[in-house]
């Protein structure tokens, strides 16, 4: 299982990546920042970090508009 | 994306590297210095200067190439030190000394390139100004890319070039900015305008660049400002479904395409140049349309030009259930023309539509206009009789409180009803985003001082989807800060758009509450403030210097008759579903929550029992942030400025203290 922003959970499977907890979570949004059990994601690597199980994903939004 | 990986070799090294990298970018990064005049970090790289240039070899063809503007394609071998390119460089070294002697940067550069010899070069072009332009054009670059003018050029050809206003004058489009100056390599530029007297224009230039150069290479890919303005927050809303459609029953749309900002970019928006919302601002967001036909009213058949839409008006046009382009750009048109704030005007139409689809009221009392959602014809009739001031738009023109208590008086309509869906607080119709799943931002909007309007607050993707301010305290601590620190945005006369519409790269390295401030650029403002003023300020200063206006402003509020707790609660439509059919359209997100939140299992139980927990959990979840938030701000339960918290601030003053001794 995949917490993700403390709160969501997504059923985990083997190799899945950072991108793919993305687009299922359907955030799409520019201005993203993401951790994985506390450890900066950079950009170029969403699509190449595996994550493990049980895994704590922390997708943080920043806030442009309004 | 994973971008392509690329092996290249270096002085006989191997290297691995992102495909499409600029070479140089390659060199630096594994520590080889290779010398410079024209390259700038915050600006595209031009080749002008040539002293960049490195051998490349591949398939057997060997030959130079200028490193910065070359994109790493294929499997190259680089020498960045070989007899041949040691002699180009040098050359050229010998040759810009020859012509520049004294110029700091380029003995800096001859020395690199082992120049010695001034003499070699020397000729009738030898300019011994220390400070001489060595043509490099950053300058103009930074014209163009920082604030996308085109003010400084080169002018001549061969031998006779130099750089230059158009016509040897000062343009008056220049608005002194500093860029051309800031990214001078020799200090041949110096801009005396110093018209506002900062204390410091040094500082106030040094954060001003930062801003410049973050527009200029990143804006493109976070919120792409200067392509499309606020209009790319459709497209985000819509996706999140926080975008308000059919007075904010839903918060997306299938025809949301169509009023997007791809649509408005391709269709529509005509001037891609900086507009006059504020000359030389590097973020240039307003977008216009040039010679739009208008189809109704006093301009029929005139060709005009439409000073938008932003996203709030395209965001209304959603919320009225109008996905016209044409239409929003006509109802853009004349809101402007006539003097109608378009978020008003949208939001208190999107609640005439829906209280006609329910039979409130009828033909009858519009004029004959059958105001369904996405009745756009009509709602541009409804406009232009309201700027006559005649029939229904008459009407129209007084907003949603107005309209609640003539159709309760006059029609029998329901009251509570009306209620839950006008939306309205303090009698200020509501802006354009969805609340429903936001506790913060109801409160956001409802809280504050002058009506539910986003720019005291918006943490809708901090509470919502972040989930970063759980508990009550969290949201309120973030309703104590955010609507000071964008207070402080208004008392010194700045935009807001620069503070987090763009984002530096750096703010990754914060923990996400501090990240959310965006506090490299609240220091930013905070020097700047510094730089006009002279007087340091920090962040304490700065919420206190807000505090104490925006208490001000809630007393302010109070002698109005509006600033107490009863004024402070959000129409339900705000906080979740009024219909059954809202309900049943989001099913899983709400029988979610009863599952999780509350002791009531959803199962089997009809949409009105249902709804009617969840409006009991949700109306008191907002009761206890708003009595979070007053605690927080210093008021007292009533929502009243306490005159501890005057005191503190030093702004109890006797007639202050009367209102609020009146009001008890």
């Amino acid at each position: 299982m995949i917490t993700v922003n403390n709160r969501d959970k997504l059923k985990w499977e083997e190799g899945m990546t950072v991108q793919e907890v993305l687009d299922e979570m359907r955030y799409s949004y520019s201005l993203i920042t993401v951790t994985v059990n506390g450890k900066l994601i950079p950009a170029k690597e969403y699509d190449s970090c595996i994550l493990e199980d049980n895994s704590d994903v922390i997708v943080f939004h920043l806030a442009h508009g309004g | 994306m994973a971008a392509e990986k690329i092996n290249i070799t270096v002085n006989g090294k191997e290297i691995e590297v992102e495909k499409d990298t600029y070479l140089l970018k390659v060199l630096k990064d594994n520590g080889i210095s290779v010398p410079t005049l024209c390259n700038h970090k915050d600006l595209t790289p031009s080749g002008t200067c040539r002293l960049c240039v490195v051998e490349i070899g591949h398939e057997g063809d060997k030959k130079l190439v200028t490193s910065c503007n070359y994109p790493v394609r294929n499997e190259i071998n680089v020498e960045t030190d070989s007899e041949n390119v040691k002699k180009q460089r040098k050359t050229l070294a010998e040759v810009y000394l020859g012509r520049w002697p004294n110029v700091p940067a380029i003995k800096k550069i001859a020395r690199q390139c082992g120049a010695t010899d001034n003499e070699k070069y020397k000729s009738e072009l030898t300019d011994d100004n220390p400070k001489a332009c060595v043509l490099c054009g950053r300058c103009e670059r930074a014209c163009a890319e920082f604030i996308q003018e085109n003010i400084i050029d080169f002018a001549g050809r061969g031998v006779d070039r130099y750089m230059t206003m158009p016509f040897e004058e000062v343009d008056p489009h220049c608005v002194g900015c500093r860029s051309c100056e800031y990214v001078c390599p020799t200090g041949a530029i110096h801009i005396d305008d110093d018209q506002n007297h900062p204390a410091s224009g040094k500082t106030i230039r040094n954060y001003g660049m930062r801003i410049n150069a973050e527009m200029a290479t990143l804006d493109k890919n976070q919120c792409r400002m200067r392509e499309v303005g606020t209009a790319n927050i459709v497209d985000v809303m819509d996706e999140y479904d926080l975008l308000p459609v059919h007075n904010y029953k839903f918060g997306s749309h299938p025809d949301t395409y169509k009023i997007d900002s791809v649509m408005l970019k391709n269709k529509y928006f005509t001037q891609k140049s900086p507009d006059g919302c504020w000359k030389g601002c590097s973020m240039a967001c307003a977008k216009t349309i040039d010679n739009f036909e208008i189809k109704t009213g006093p301009y029929k058949g005139e060709s005009v030009v439409v000073d938008g839409p932003e996203y709030e008006t395209a965001a209304a046009c959603a919320n009225m259930g109008c996905f016209d382009a044409d239409f929003a750009a006509e109802f853009n048109f004349y809101c402007d023309t006539y003097g109608i704030d378009t978020i008003s005007a949208g939001t208190c139409m999107a609640f005439i539509m829906e209280s006609f689809e329910n039979g409130i009221i009828t033909k009858e009392d519009t004029g004959g206009k059958e105001l369904k959602f996405g009745a756009a014809g009509e709602v541009l009739q409804c406009l232009h009789e309201m700027a006559e001031g005649k029939g229904f738009g008459v009407d129209y023109g007084q907003g949603i409180r107005w309209l609640k208590e003539k159709w309760i008086k006059e029609l029998g309509a329901p009251r509570d009803f009306l209620q839950d869906i006008g939306m309205e607080t303090k009698g200020l119709e509501f802006s354009e985003y969805v609340t429903k799943e936001s506790l913060a931002q109801q409160a956001g909007y409802a809280l504050a001082v002058k009506g539910p309007q986003h720019d005291e607050a918006w943490m809708i993707f901090m509470d919502m989807v972040n989930n970063q301010i759980p508990s009550f305290e969290d949201k309120a601590e973030a309703l104590y800060y955010y609507p000071l620190w964008r207070t402080w945005f208004g008392l010194h006369g700045l935009c807001k758009l620069l503070w987090n519409d763009i984002v530096p790269t750096s703010t990754q390295n914060y923990p996400p509450q501090e990240a959310a401030k965006v506090p490299e650029h609240v220091k930013d403002f905070l020097k700047f403030y510094e730089g006009m003023t002279g007087k340091p300020l920090d962040e304490a200063g700065m919420l206190e210097q807000s505090a104490r206006v925006h208490n001000l402003q809630r007393l302010m509020c109070r002698m109005l008759g509006y600033g107490t707790r009863k004024d402070d609660f959000p129409p339900y439509r705000a906080m979740g579903p009024v219909t059954k059919e809202e309900y049943e359209s989001r099913v899983e997100r709400y029988d979610k929550q009863l599952r999780e939140k509350t002791d009531f299992d959803p199962e089997g139980k009809s949409t009105a029992e249902k709804m009617k927990v969840l409006r009991e959990y949700r109306e008191d979840q907002y009761l206890q942030v708003m009595n979070a938030t007053y605690k927080r701000k210093g008021w007292d339960e009533n929502g009243v400025p306490t005159i501890e918290r005057l005191k503190e601030l030093g702004i109890d003053l006797p007639e202050l203290v009367e209102i609020i001794e009146i009001n008890r």
